[in-house]
């Protein structure tokens, strides 16, 4: 990977800790499945920063591997799927992916807080939530349930619900965008410091994703947090994000600031997206779909580029090599062509 | 041409603690489709966009006021009499995964009404043949590849396209397409949505969208009417651009203004609208149905429902007693330097 402090943030991280600009540190990670036609990679080769205090959007369709990069995270990747290579490493963690069983459980919850997709449906319908809370709290040794109670109904309050009323309720008594509010706040109750939302608002209405987008702007900003959401709707990591990482076929193809990335895209295939989003703003008869399919974990080519078989842009090149990633201020992204070297590598 | 006269809707509740007295899904909703129109349905969940679309293809029925599909009512019909008028209009789901049966190839799934209509039209089995291929054609997919093959094998792109080929071999003069593309991958979605847009001029029917997605109601319903639905009543309605681009409603403005904007590219407009409090449906305000939440609420607002009009001389139709321009729409952003 071209980004040439990589290495250096690495080192720093695992000795130091808070010095480094990132709070987690993903490297050349590869997580495989078995198949048919053998053991193939759902994230192959995965270098991400996640900037402390910044919120970092993940973007990608359904397979392109985003959800099981988010679960590495935690080191819970889904049977029968294996990390073949590469690190995570959390700020004051360590090498998660190094940590045995009561160390991850321990971690878990108190320093990354996972809001999981579809988590509106994710509470025990049997039991209130503030039992909920309780039980959480038992399976992590807190000592001072009083006290956790007590940061579950700050974070509620914060969250803009009655607190005592939906400690009380039930999961049937809540509406959907409560269920994903309790369930950020469940996420959150243990103090953990980075936030990780798997697809937050699917299912939800416009009203009610706008209304909890803006408590997850609001949440992260008050506690300091570092946030990563996945999601596959653009205009989410558009409107919520500071980073934007842009998932294809295991690889991520385009990474930066989102203003910079949205205005001056580089990977064809993010082109390929936004030209794809009919929007309220503008000529809505320029949107243009993008052409093929998504690939499968069996059809990703092995050699080349992943992307090519959609690609206007694809040359000769773009067959036989990989691209490299090309950094220009921050702004990372693995193309031959819009990188202008498609020429010298053939 | 199809028309909605003041349609209702009530579905009983359980009785029990939970309220009682039932849900009004729909409070009187009139709308037209014209031949080779597109109308457009956008409201939340819950406020009786999906039933409205349920009851055009009769797998809802409707308690009060009327529905004249080919100028025959059919309040004045037996539920058998009115089958044939609602194979007119047909159905694409939601989820592409679960309307398709599994254990049947797609050259099966589409020979069973193709053999109905071969039928009533006289027609022998080499029709059938060349009108499946030539329906698959029409929605994209290349039917040597598709036709052996079972739902599985497909990607969701492809088997919505043969649920879109499935609604046509019964020649609809309606398709309704509720939240058509919700379950397909993003950049597969507008190819869906280029498709339903393009069969207008191809097949020559007529388009109802159904979705809570303000620009993809944008995209297919560009030139068409736009019904913005509230609580089971039309709120808004107009020419579909015009409503996106000067909403007068402030549950309309609301909805404009909860739309992401895309940082670098788009600016938030100046006057965006959020409503005070979430939706409790269990109230039944006097008068206006958006009042309790709505910011511009004043003391007339609760006096009785306000009626669809163009008060404040706009182009669209709006039930608001205080229509006002309002910049919700996010704008594009100057380029950088």
């Amino acid at each position: 990977m071209a980004d040439e402090t990589g290495e250096a943030t690495l080192a720093d991280a695992t000795t130091a800790g808070p010095d480094g600009a990132a709070a987690v540190h993903v490297r050349d990670l590869t997580v495989t499945f078995p198949t048919p036609q053998g053991s193939l990679p759902a994230v192959a080769g995965v270098s991400l920063d996640l900037a402390r205090g910044q919120i970092t959007g993940l973007v990608g369709e359904s397979g392109s591997g985003k959800s099981t990069l988010a679960l590495t995270l935690l080191n819970a990747v889904p049977d029968p799927g294996k990390v073949a290579s590469g690190s995570v490493v959390i700020d004051d963690v360590g090498d998660v992916l190094a940590l045995g069983r009561s160390e991850l459980r321990r971690v878990r919850g108190a320093k990354i807080g996972y809001v999981f997709q579809a988590s509106q449906n994710s509470l025990n319908p049997l039991k209130p939530v503030g039992k909920q809370v309780l039980d959480l709290g038992r399976s992590h040794g807190v000592r001072d349930l009083r006290e956790l109670l007590h940061n579950a109904r700050l974070l509620i309050d914060e969250m803009g619900l009655d607190a005592e009323r939906v400690l009380a309720s039930y999961q049937h008594e809540l509406s959907g965008g409560m269920r994903q509010r309790v369930g950020i706040a469940l996420a959150l109750v243990l103090n953990a410091h980075v936030l990780i939302l798997d697809e937050p608002t699917t299912a939800l209405d416009m009203l009610t994703q706008a209304s909890v987008l803006s408590i997850i702007k609001k949440v992260h900003a008050e506690r300091h947090l570092t946030t990563l959401i996945i999601t596959h709707d653009v205009g989410i990591v558009g409107d919520l994000a500071d980073r934007m990482a842009v998932m294809y076929a295991g690889r991520i193809v385009e990474e930066g600031p989102s203003a910079e990335v949205l205005a001056h895209p580089k990977h064809p295939y993010t082109r390929g997206l936004l030209t794809a989003m009919p929007r309220i703003v503008g000529d809505v008869s320029q949107a243009q779909p993008l052409q093929g399919r998504v690939p499968d974990l069996a059809s990703v080519p092995r050699e080349g580029c992943v992307f090519r078989a959609r690609c206007p842009l694809a040359t000769d090149v773009c067959v036989t090599t990989a691209p490299a990633d090309t950094v220009i201020d921050g702004h990372r992204f693995a193309c031959h062509v819009t990188a202008g070297t498609a020429g010298e590598a053939a | 041409m199809i028309e909605g006269r003041s349609l209702t809707r009530t579905f009983a509740a359980r009785r029990g603690m939970l309220g009682r007295g039932g849900v009004q899904a729909l409070r009187g909703v009139d709308f037209t489709i014209p031949d080779r129109g597109a109308v457009s349905f956008i409201g939340e969940s819950g406020c009786g966009k999906t039933t409205l679309g349920r009851i055009l293809c009769g797998f809802e029925d409707f308690d009060g006021g009327d529905l004249i599909i080919a100028d025959q009512s059919m309040a004045g019909l037996k539920p058998r009499q009115r089958a044939p008028y609602h194979r007119r209009i047909q159905m694409i789901h939601q989820d592409p995964y679960s309307a398709l049966n599994p254990t049947r190839t797609i050259g099966q799934i589409l020979d069973d009404p193709l053999t109905l209509r071969a039928r009533q039209l006289g027609a022998d089995g080499g029709w059938r043949d060349q009108r499946r291929s030539e329906l698959l054609g029409l929605v994209g997919l290349d039917p040597d590849y598709v036709l052996p093959r079972y739902p599985h094998m497909l990607s969701g792109g492809m088997r919505q396209r043969v649920v879109v080929a499935r609604a046509l071999t019964v020649d609809p003069d309606v398709l309704v397409a509720d939240e058509a593309v919700s379950m397909i991958d993003v950049s597969l979605r507008l190819g869906i949505l280029q498709l339903l847009r393009n069969l207008r001029d191809t097949v020559g029917v007529s388009l109802l969208f159904i979705t809570h997605d303000v620009a993809t109601a944008r995209y297919v319903g560009l030139g068409g009417q736009l019904y913005v639905i509230y609580r089971g009543t039309v709120i808004e309605q107009g020419e579909t651009d015009t409503v996106i681009q000067h909403p007068a409603h402030p549950y309309t403005q609301s909805l404009l203004s909860a739309i992401p904007v895309l940082r670098g590219i788009e600016l938030p407009g100046p006057e965006r609208v959020v409503p005070t409090g979430p939706l409790d449906e269990r109230s039944e305000p006097p008068g206006c149905l958006f009042e309790p939440r709505c910011p511009f609420a004043e003391k007339d607002c609760r006096a009785g429902p306000p009626e669809l009009s163009q008060l404040g001389g706009t182009e669209q139709r709006h039930a608001c007693l205080h229509p006002a321009q309002r910049s919700v729409v996010a704008v594009p952003a100057p380029p950088q330097a």
